[in-house]
């Protein structure tokens, strides 16, 4: 077999000539169609949908994926499992538990989900407890080690612990493995968050109740910390049956792009995220418009963040000054609940750029890669995971490098394809809910039987 | 999938084949690697799991790509450590020679010793990435496919999921500690087809996806059949 080829952007293959006849095809039309400045469907947020069931994704995954679901199922048929997280609605562990359990429950591993209750006071101190962890300066005191621990208590005592397996998720209810001795069950702790570089203070004080879990779980091996437990990895994951996902109607992405003046007959270079300075959407401005010296194309920075966060408006305006007047330059502030707009915006484009400069997982590319986009995306976090150089997509560590690959990938629309079809492949076999499902199956087969085959 | 019909129409095997397939969870493990000379010492104290993880494993969760992408230690050697020699070593480690963990950690332990030898300057240059070992934990998991001929083994290759591909054709020589394939033994023990159990054995599994590779078997059998 061939070797791995290098990496390094500069040794990418160039068709000779190539500059030139990009330079020739940029010069773009001067008329623009007319944009809204507040598309309607800002408004209101729609009703909310109801869960898929596991057949809805047997056109994704197969009949023979979801029959080795069933059969791991089976064998745990009765087995019951809680799981316990600070909050039911908003944020990714509320919105995975609202997909996962229903699953669960589907296939007759009884899952209840509980929330647990605090006062402002207490969520003040996870917050702050969330923020060190991830490796915010914090001093702890021994008044917020009280509201913590005063606050897991009551929950301690309000809930009952007598399923088979009890999943902790995140730092905030940690101290409940305090109902451990009370429990016949398993406990297992799912930390969402990186742990690579936390407080050392906050930490010590947690890991006490880590260490008496049966087991971790972390979204990379990146995040995890050395524990005296067994710890597993469970990547992220996303919902191809999701509004954010789903296949949609060609003639509802073609409204929403009228809705947004975007021009499908030429290229678009799309990146969705929150405007926030680690997603560098100035970067991606300065990438377009070094790239569109050479190709003609459209930029779409969608995102949200910036009516709630004022750090999210500054940035907000740090893009508008960057982009100025650029007609081709469309920027959308978009609320939360537009998840068929963001779907369809993803699916018009042409390319889709993710050029993070500090990451979690990063869940907009696996968005962008299982929609079979070619993507770029900056080296960072759980970024190379997804994108496998080349492979799945390509990685870029600058500016330059971003501008570079734009024009690449705009001008070699095979390779571009290829990427794309990989990347959607990597999607399906790594990062969907069903492959979630799988591991939280097997999961609590291990943990009841003491291992695997 | 038996029927009458089909098992007068194909002579019986002396035993059926019973499609299985694998599921896995990764455990991260205690090891990690920031230099080539901390990788060294991780290949050899890591557990058994953790090489199956990046050689077997990583062949069936990318078997969607057709080059390039051999076993994860070449892949880091390369992105990671900027030494294409190397990962040229190490991607070209095929694991249908070994049929043990421990001969195949063997091979790259002895690739990377030669590699740090040859440049001691490298083997303490700090990666870009860490390299983290996990190691899987895999359960068995039978499916609704079984042959009594080999017209039913046709159809079961079509039929099962690409993992059940990679559990019979590539894993199996781990379990049977030969170097064949589940379907290869089946064809010739239970079927006494010799010729063809030989033929899927030379397929080729780092030129293809893992798609490719299963059509290719299937190919080969219906030769067989017709």
């Amino acid at each position: 077999m061939e070797p791995v080829e290098p990496q390094t952007e500069s040794e990418l293959p160039v068709q000779e000539g190539q500059s030139d006849q990009l330079a020739a095809s940029a010069p773009a039309s001067t008329e623009r169609p007319e944009r809204r400045k507040q598309p309607r469907t800002w408004e209101t947020p729609p009703s909310p949908v109801p869960p898929p069931r596991l057949d809805d994704y047997q056109g994704i995954i197969g009949a023979a994926d979801i029959e080795e679901l069933r059969f791991l199922a089976r064998e745990l048929k009765g087995k019951t499992l809680k799981m316990v997280n600070s909050t039911a609605v908003g944020g990714g562990v509320a919105e995975i538990l609202n997909q996962l359990v229903p699953l669960m429950n589907e296939l007759e591993v009884g899952t209840h989900w509980e929330v647990i209750t605090g006062g402002n006071d207490f969520f003040e101190v996870t917050k702050a407890f969330h923020n060190a962890l991830q490796g915010s300066d914090y001093k702890l005191t021994q008044k917020t080690r009280d509201i913590f621990l005063m606050y897991n208590e009551q929950n301690r005592q309000r809930m009952q612990f007598t399923e088979d397996v009890v999943v902790i998720h995140d730092p905030q209810p940690a101290a409940l493995i305090r109902a451990r001795s009370d429990s016949p069950g398993r406990w297992v702790w799912r930390c969402h968050i990186d742990l690579s570089n936390p407080n050392a203070e906050v930490w010590g004080f947690l890991r006490p109740f880590v260490e008496q879990y049966d087991a971790a779980i972390f979204s990379s091996p990146s995040f995890a910390r050395q524990l005296a437990i067994p710890q597993y990895l469970f990547y992220p994951c996303i919902d191809p049956l999701s509004e954010k996902n789903k296949d949609l109607e060609d003639s509802f992405v073609q409204r929403v792009c009228d809705e947004f003046g975007i021009d499908r007959s030429r290229p678009i270079v799309t990146q969705v995220s929150r405007f926030d300075r680690a997603k560098d959407p100035v970067g991606v401005v300065q990438a377009f418009k070094q790239a569109r010296k050479y190709v003609d194309c459209q930029l779409v920075l969608a995102g949200g963040g910036a009516s709630d966060d004022p750090e999210g408006a500054a940035v907000l305006k740090e893009v508008k000054e960057a982009a100025g007047e650029d007609p081709d330059i469309i920027i959308l502030d978009l609320p939360p609940w537009c998840a068929l707009e963001i779907n369809a915006l993803q699916r018009a484009s042409t390319l889709i750029v993710q050029k993070s400069i500090r990451e979690g997982f990063g869940l907009t590319v696996t968005e962008a890669l299982w929609k079979a986009k070619p993507t770029i995306a900056g080296a960072v976090g759980g970024i190379p995971t997804q994108v496998i150089h080349k492979q799945t997509g390509v990685l870029v560590h600058s500016v330059d490098g971003c501008a570079y690959q734009m024009r690449y990938l705009l001008t070699h629309p095979d390779f571009a394809k290829q990427l794309g079809e990989n990347g959607r492949a990597h999607v399906k076999e790594n990062f969907l809910m069903t492959t979630n499902v799988q591991r939280w199956l097997l999961l609590i087969r291990i943990l009841l039987t003491g291992g695997g085959n | 999938m038996t029927s009458a019909a089909a098992t007068t129409l194909a002579p019986p095997a002396v035993k059926p084949f019973y499609f299985n397939t694998s599921a896995h969870l990764l455990r991260i493990t205690r090891q990690k690697s920031s230099t080539l000379a901390e990788f060294l010492n991780a290949l050899r104290e890591c557990p058994e799991g953790s090489i199956f993880q990046h050689t077997f494993r990583t062949l069936q969760e990318h078997h969607f790509i057709r080059e390039g992408f051999s076993n994860d230690f070449a892949h880091w050697a390369l992105s990671a450590c900027n030494e294409p020699g190397l990962a040229e070593g190490l991607a070209t480690v095929d694991v249908r020679e070994f049929t043990s963990v421990e001969q195949l950690r063997e091979r790259f332990v002895q690739i990377v010793e030669a590699f740090v030898q040859r440049s001691p300057a490298a083997a303490t240059r700090i990666a870009r990435e860490t390299f983290y070992f996990c190691a899987s934990d895999s359960v068995v998991i039978p499916t609704s496919f079984v042959a009594h001929n080999l017209r039913e083994f046709a159809e079961g290759l079509r039929g099962v999921s690409v993992h059940s591909v990679h559990h019979h054709f590539i894993e199996a020589r781990l379990r049977i500690k030969l170097m064949s394939n589940d379907f290869s033994q089946w064809l010739h023990e239970d079927m006494g087809l010799t010729e063809t159990a030989r033929q899927l054995n030379r397929i080729d599994i780092y030129t293809r996806t893992l798609e490719g590779v299963r059509e290719q078997i299937v190919r080969v059998v219906e030769r067989a059949l017709a």
